[in-house]
């Protein structure tokens, strides 16, 4: 439902929801975030879905390895570290306050 | 009701009763240390017959009762994402098994439980065991057993298998539970999905068992192959199109899928997932007593993760512990094997005091036969041994998949990710655990290039020969370049392999456990078992190569080789002529070239320095380097991968060792002239 949603209205136009939806590497380290949409290949999110990463899952980036590395989470209370590209196709709401 | 039906009342020829075990669990749930309390060192490690999974095995006798243990790969799921996850599978639903211990962490229930939901839906006897108890408890936290118990029906059993609390009482459940026989009637409200995929559950349920016979042909109940249909599991597919006899298009399988889709707007994978994440939701709710006032202080794992992934000081850390690990190897390497070489040389005078010395016979069983023996355990066993105990305490700490994390990006322009920052480092002990070692990586492309890369990485024994030739004679700086050089073929060599080969890099999904201490018996015990493994396998190829070489050697054979191999070691490198037969000698071991090629001075009355200038040191070493990996490794690749591809490694090495080894022979050239 999240990604009719956010694929019918564009982004551009909607002023106030542009800093909230981003893709995981754009977000600060430390926010606390809700997934939305997962637009990865079909193997890489069948995964994601049995760690326990889909559409609506709070997690929490923790940090992102140096030089664009990848990025680690805290999803369902363990660490889990996700490729660069991967976590680029990973669209996040953030839930605190942003700082863009 | 009685769901699945062991051969009850198994017994051995002892007449004692047996109890098979499969312990199954996510990775890093302390899984293999309840299988190390219960096993203590009657393990073996094989591989699952067809497959490059490692299977390990125990057994023990406890209360007039023999139990076989299986330890199975740590897993997060049973669908067929991963080898390890197939073979899990395959293996818990055959006849061999009677009962599931599930090991789940205590302090991370939500992940967990997603496997348990998956081995209920499979209905076979099930023992519950929630292991670090402990830290729970020192998070102000606790489970509720009792509700446990009621709510999934099956013996839960606290542990805290460091210490070996609870450990024991998990075999009395098991004979309890083989005993009283296993009615396996599953709540409902623990593993019910959403009604709409109820309703289609039931259909399919209802059209499967109609089979006739459909309990003799299918291992799996119904409901969990309806399941797997739903979330278009191949090889489910396959088995129910094939062993069932079912048309999957009659079924209407696709239009349901579709059907779900639609209503949900996410893929079957996804929803599926989440009615389960829902479920475990709910349950950890009812399960987990919550004391206020949780306080969740910095502790020393937290200040280290904080390092060891840090800008700078991870990056400085990562080559410390290369480093460390080079130094702990070979300086218990060192002092081990040079025991063990005097006591050889001792063993030999005695031997020649008894026969005569030109005795064929004695020179290949004594020279070939015994020098090979000895050989592989001076020059090969005591390194592997201390290095297979550093690996062990990386992994057992967590410190592997942080260096995994912190290289991914520079991984990624060899076509892998950073899972092969683990194996590369495994390769500077030896190559030849850590190519086996290559089977972590998901596809099989990132596994042909890992362990290509695997095998160029410099362990002990090339160490050793740059060391005692560059390092003692030419100086470290020399070293330094060497190890620049080599790095840099390295990156070449990844670089060609991703160009070339089919197919895209996959991305990273890899958990990262706490920093926690390693367990020194788990430790001392892996080690042994490893060790093991490798002293019956690799140890009697290398024998019979040195009986091999040996006849070769005093029929004369080898002579021509030198005056083969003259135009490359000569000319092309610059050596001496007699260094080729050194090199063919080092493809067994790659230390062998330097102690030849010192016994070789010694015998003419030259020293090292005297028979090589500098500059063909260098050259020397670097060829040693590269040139080809060593026998050992050469097999183990050809197991993991195909023999063409062994080939093509050992073909490629070849190649760039020239290359390199000309290039900086004939750049040594021009700078004397000029």
């Amino acid at each position: 439902m999240h990604r009719t949603w956010h694929k019918r209205v564009p982004i551009q136009s909607h002023k106030n929801l542009v800093p909230l939806l981003k893709c995981l590497t754009e977000c600060d380290k430390g926010q606390e975030l809700e997934v939305v949409n997962v637009e990865a290949g079909y193997h890489a999110k069948r995964r994601l879905a049995q760690l326990g990463l889909f559409p609506g899952t709070k997690i929490i980036k923790k940090q992102s390895a140096p030089w664009n590395g990848p990025v680690e989470i805290i999803v369902r209370g363990t660490s889990l570290v996700i490729g660069r590209g991967l976590a680029a196709k990973i669209m996040v709401l953030c839930k605190d306050h942003c700082s863009i | 009701m009685s769901c699945h039906d062991p051969k009850r009342n198994k017994s051995n020829e002892k007449g004692e009763n047996v109890i098979n075990i499969a312990l199954a669990g996510n990775p890093n749930v302390g899984k293999s240390v309840i299988f190390n309390q219960l096993t203590g060192l009657s393990q073996t490690i094989g591989n699952w017959p067809g497959k490059t999974v490692e299977r390990m095995e125990g057994y023990l006798e406890f209360l007039g009762y023999h139990f076989n243990l299986v330890d199975l790969p740590g897993i997060y799921s049973l669908s067929t994402f991963t080898l390890e996850e197939i073979v899990s599978r395959e293996y818990i639903v055959s006849e061999e098994v009677d009962l599931i211990i599930n090991v789940i962490d205590a302090t991370n229930l939500e992940r967990n439980l997603f496997l348990t939901f998956q081995l209920l839906e499979l209905k076979i006897p099930i023992i519950l065991a929630f292991n670090q108890m402990d830290i729970l408890r020192k998070r102000n936290r606790d489970l509720d057993i009792i509700k446990i118990k009621e709510l999934f029906k099956c013996p839960v059993v606290p542990v805290v298998a460091v210490h070996g609390v609870g450990v024991h009482e998990l075999l009395e459940e098991a004979i309890l539970l083989i005993k009283n026989g296993y009615v396996c009637n599953l709540p409902p409200e623990v593993t019910s999905y959403g009604r709409e995929i109820e309703n289609i559950l039931n259909l399919l349920n209802k059209e499967l068992t109609s089979i006739s016979n459909f309990k003799e042909k299918s291992p799996y109940p119904a409901r969990f192959l309806a399941i797997k249909l739903l979330e278009n599991d191949e090889e489910i597919l396959k088995f129910v199109e094939s062993n069932l006899g079912l048309s999957l298009e009659s079924m209407k399988i696709e239009q349901y899928r579709k059907e779900l889709e639609d209503l949900h707007g996410e893929d079957i994978n996804t929803i599926i997932s989440s009615e389960i994440y829902n479920n475990i939701f709910h349950i950890t709710e009812k399960i987990l007593i919550n004391e206020p006032n949780e306080m969740r202080r910095k502790n020393l794992a937290d200040v280290i993760d904080h390092l060891t992934t840090h800008s700078i000081w991870g990056y400085v850390i990562l080559i410390l512990v290369l480093l460390g690990i080079y130094i702990f190897t070979f300086t218990i390497g060192d002092f081990l094997g040079g025991l063990i070489d005097e006591i050889y040389l001792v063993w030999t005078s005695q031997v020649y005091l008894r026969f005569p010395a030109d005795n064929l016979l004695v020179q290949i069983l004594w020279n070939g036969g015994m020098g090979g023996f000895m050989g592989a355990i001076s020059g090969v066993l005591v390194y592997v041994i201390p290095f297979f105990m550093t690996i062990e305490i990386l992994q057992d700490s967590g410190y592997l998949p942080r260096a995994a994390f912190m290289m991914d990006k520079i991984m990624h322009a060899l076509g892998v990710h950073g899972k092969t920052v683990i194996t590369m480092v495994l390769g500077f002990g030896c190559n030849v655990p850590a190519c086996a070692g290559c089977r972590i990586m998901e596809t099989q492309r990132e596994k042909k290039i890992s362990i290509a890369l695997t095998s160029l990485i410099p362990c002990a024994a090339v160490m050793t020969v740059v060391m005692g030739l560059v390092g003692r004679y030419v100086g470290l700086e020399w070293v330094l370049v060497l190890f620049i050089i080599n790095f840099g073929a390295i990156y070449i060599v990844g670089r060609i392999l991703n160009k070339t080969m089919p197919g895209e890099c996959t991305e990273l999904i890899m958990e990262m456990h706490a920093y926690r201490a390693p367990n020194y018996k788990v430790i001392l015990k892996q080690t042994w078992i490893r060790s093991k493994e490798f002293i019956f396998r690799a140890l009697p190829i290398i024998i019979i190569l040195g009986v091999v070489l040996e006849v070769l050697f005093l029929f004369n054979i080898l002579e021509p080789v030198n005056f083969i191999l003259s135009p490359i070691t000569s000319f092309w490198l610059g050596l001496p002529v007699v260094t080729g037969i050194f090199l063919i000698y080092g493809i067994l071991r790659k230390e062998l070239t330097l102690v030849l090629l010192a016994l070789f001075a010694e015998n003419i009355g030259l020293t090292i320095t005297q028979l090589l200038t500098p500059f063909q040191m260098i050259t020397f070493s670097l060829v040693t380097m590269l040139y080809i990996p060593c026998f050992a490794t050469i097999i183990i690749i050809a197991r993991e991968t195909s023999w063409k591809y062994a080939i093509q490694i050992s073909l490629i090495e070849i190649g760039l060792a020239l290359l390199i080894g000309g290039i900086v022979n004939f750049s040594f050239m021009l700078l004397t002239i000029f």
